[in-house]
């Protein structure tokens, strides 16, 4: 299915929900559960929590659908955004974080942007974004994956960092300023 | 919303959203921006603009397939929504029919009557009272397993939110969901919950911390109850 279509589809099935419509759940559910899933999942680690999280994820969607405003932002950031947040909350509740690995900036993989599934965004935004990462320093990208991709908070980052705390705060903040500032040039 | 800024050149609220949205926060502050951006619309579009510039990165995420059962307890799961809910919740609907009657009360009572007969539902009301002021009157549409809440004369803390409770005749509270000051809001009653919810069970609005009791029992004070009453 075409990038555009399947992104007008969740739109559209998403507008059908504040009206009590059980099937355009079941449709946002088809076409976005495997990704939504994967998030979870790699922010919990474990599937049947995973999966727990997912269940309420949908039945949060079903109860704020009315608060999606298509003007704003896409179908996929919402719900991306909405899946990440309560998989974090899960993780802050059990007071644990899943990977705890230590971080050595120095050694760190390079990022991959092949074989990407670009279906959910469109390709020249994760091309973008991916370019403004390649220009942090590596620490500051090591970083921000370790909070985007495990759900890691300032705390945990200091920590498999071996950095002090202020330290990981300000590499942090460095880093989204930079970036946004690449990603508005 | 403050105007300070870091020494990194950007405001602090877009640092604070920039925070949020990555997820670094924890405890008290990961709070505290979840009830800014319930609360205030810059901070919210601040944290929307920031989830849309990381979002292309979760393409990186492999996709991966729930067992077949997820979407089951989903759809059990999900409550049953009230229909024609633009009319009960429409807090001008109801000011300006309290308006004309002269009475908030008499006329939730005749508004509840008319739509009543309308649909044929046979609801249970509560003037939800304390304090010697009407906070909110609730109503449960006992077919659908809903309670319809609009607020009264309640006005908001700026640190603990409305959260309404069902106090069966056991006189145990059960958590119901959480209430809005400016808006009405239309809850769904798990079965449960709809097998208690009978004439003389009473409704209770207690405030508790931004998201709500976490121990299942009001933690805050109970500002204000209403005995269920079949109309």
């Amino acid at each position: 299915m075409d990038l555009d279509s399947n992104r007008s589809l969740i739109t559209a099935a998403l507008g059908r929900i504040p009206a009590g419509d059980r099937a355009a759940l079941q449709t946002v559910y088809r076409l976005t559960s495997t990704k939504l899933f994967g998030v979870c999942l790699r922010i919990l680690g474990e599937r049947a929590e995973a999966e727990d999280v997912l269940q309420e994820v949908y039945v949060t969607v079903w109860r704020k659908a009315a608060d999606f405003d298509p003007s704003r932002a896409s179908p996929m950031t919402w719900l991306i955004a909405l899946a990440r947040n309560r998989s974090i909350d899960r993780l802050r509740a059990s007071r644990r974080a899943r990977n705890m690995d230590p971080i050595d900036a120095a050694t760190e993989i390079a990022d991959d942007a092949g074989g990407v599934d670009i279906a959910i965004e469109n390709a020249q935004e994760h091309a973008r974004l991916h370019g403004c990462l390649e220009g942090l320093a590596s620490h500051e990208r090591a970083a921000l994956r370790g909070a985007f991709f495990d759900g890691n908070t300032y705390e945990d980052l200091a920590s498999r960092m071996k950095v002090p705390l202020g330290t990981m705060k300000s590499w942090i903040r460095r880093a989204m300023i930079k970036l946004k500032a690449c990603l508005e040039q | 919303m403050t105007d300070t800024f870091d020494h990194t050149g950007l405001p602090e609220d877009e640092l604070l959203a920039a925070e949020y949205a990555l997820g670094v926060l924890a405890g008290p502050e990961r709070a505290d921006a979840e009830r800014r951006i319930a609360r205030e619309r810059v901070f919210a579009t601040l944290v929307a603009e920031w989830e849309q510039r990381l979002a292309p990165w979760a393409a990186e995420i492999d996709e991966v397939a729930p067992s077949p059962q997820v979407w089951d307890r989903i759809a059990d799961a999900l409550p049953i929504r009230t229909q024609g809910r633009g009319l009960w919740q429409s807090l001008a609907f109801w000011r300006g029919l309290s308006l004309a009657a002269g009475a908030l009360a008499a006329a939730c009572l005749a508004g509840l009557i008319y739509f009543g007969a309308i649909t044929q539902q046979q609801p249970l009301v509560a003037l939800i009272e304390g304090g010697g002021h009407r906070h909110f009157v609730a109503t449960i549409d006992t077919r659908r397993g809903t309670v319809a809440v609009v607020p009264a004369a309640f006005s908001a803390d700026a640190t603990r939110v409305p959260e309404l409770w069902l106090i069966p005749p056991d006189g145990k509270p059960r958590a119901v969901g959480l209430l809005r000051a400016d808006q009405a809001v239309t809850l769904n009653l798990s079965a449960e919950l709809a097998e208690l919810a009978k004439n003389n069970a009473v409704l209770a609005v207690s405030l508790e911390p931004p998201g709500g009791s976490t121990t299942g029992l009001p933690t805050g004070p109970v500002i204000a109850t209403g005995k269920l009453t079949s109309l």
